[in-house]
């Protein structure tokens, strides 16, 4: 929490059920446009008005799930969170340009769960192990 | 609920001004922002500039190069170097009134009454570049076809070694990778294998939340490299073309 001014104000903007959503998760008020929502229900928000928000926290993200972490952010919404990209790529002509009919599903990272990845090797193994073979007794 | 809500807004730790949106509060802000605390700059000092370049070693080495030559006015009169320094009586009144630690501690209040900086992470995160080296990937091309030829100088050229190529030739003639395994506990992401491939295979995504709870999930194959360019591939074809001006 910033000051109590500036929670009251965007708590007046909001209301208050998104300001009570935004104090279990976010942990602090803040009003802004609606700049977009990715497949996973996650919504992005942006305030660049530089007396509200301190520049370099004027964009952030509503993350849908309860448990949530970092990376259940899609890359083309990852690149728009982290400044690399001006635009959302909802409005980026590049970034839809360069979007392949044979892009993979996104997944978060899955470990600690049994989704976690597992390494294994993709080619034969040249070393076998050493299977004692007993001849039958007379 | 209003009632709880009033109590939370009562008990607001700090009150701070903030800003409404006429000029005054405007200014106020921007005053608040601004830090009043003068700093001193080194300068040049303007009366004893060299005039003509020389490697200067003869007088380095005399006894007395420390002894700055005195400076004469017009009439050929001593004048005193201190003139436009601070005086005697300045220098002990800082000294006893202990004036730098007043300023000190006031930056300190300056900052106090400022709006913190803290990024709510992972709401909101950091600037990050479009060269950013995070999280290695295999990519595609526009057919889906992969682009690794196998042709091993990311493994020859990995620093760490912590590439391992293994190739075959396929059924169609191609040669193509059978083993492509990235060691991440080894690799020390200096970008040397993304910028030794000739066809822009290997590539550092901007992923740089891939930390894991045990160490072997740490260890990519192909399969995993694939998938993570697979899923990527807008925003590295969108960092590549940001940046292939320069490139």
């Amino acid at each position: 929490m910033v000051s109590l001014q500036r929670t009251i104000r965007n708590m007046r903007r909001v209301g208050l059920r998104e300001w009570w959503r935004q104090m279990q998760y976010i942990g602090d008020a803040k009003a802004g446009t609606y700049v977009g929502k990715d497949q996973f229900g996650n919504r992005y928000f942006e305030n660049r008005n530089p007396e509200e928000e301190v520049p370099g926290r004027h964009r952030w993200v509503d993350l849908a799930q309860h448990e949530y972490n970092a990376t259940q952010v899609p890359p083309e919404w990852h690149s728009w969170i982290h400044h690399i990209r001006k635009e959302p790529p909802t409005n980026d002509p590049v970034m839809q340009a360069s979007s392949p009919p044979w892009k993979g599903t996104y997944v978060e990272n899955l470990t600690g769960t049994r989704g976690a990845y597992k390494s294994y090797n993709t080619v034969v193994p040249k070393i076998k192990a050493w299977e004692p073979k007993v001849k039958a007794r007379a | 609920m209003f009632s709880r809500t009033r109590l939370l807004v009562g008990l607001q730790p700090r009150l701070v001004l903030n800003a409404r949106p006429n000029a005054a509060s405007a200014a106020l802000v921007a005053r608040r922002l601004i830090s009043n605390t003068s700093c001193s700059h080194a300068e040049h000092d303007k009366h004893r500039h060299q005039h003509e370049l020389s490697s200067g070693i003869d007088a380095r080495t005399s006894h007395s190069s420390h002894i700055l030559p005195a400076e004469r006015d017009a009439y050929g009169n001593d004048v005193n170097p201190y003139r436009d320094g601070p005086s005697a009586l300045d220098k002990a009144v800082h000294l006893f009134f202990f004036t730098e630690i007043i300023r000190g501690m006031w930056i300190v209040l300056e900052n106090f009454f400022r709006p913190p900086y803290t990024i709510m992470y992972p709401f909101e995160k950091g600037p990050l570049s479009p060269r950013f080296r995070g999280e290695h990937a295999l990519r595609r091309y526009p057919s889906g076809e992969e682009r690794c030829i196998a042709c091993k100088l990311c493994e020859a050229i990995c620093p760490a070694q912590a590439i391992t190529i293994e190739s075959e030739a396929r059924m169609d003639g191609s040669r193509k990778t059978t083993k492509y395994d990235i060691d991440m506990t080894k690799c020390i992401y200096c970008g040397f294998c993304q910028e030794a491939c000739p066809v822009d295979a290997i590539v550092e995504t901007q992923n740089q939340e891939f930390s894991v709870e045990t160490r072997e999930e740490l260890l990519y194959n192909k399969e995993k490299l694939l998938a993570n360019g697979d899923r990527a591939e807008a925003e590295i074809a969108a960092n590549l073309h940001s940046d292939h001006v320069y490139r």
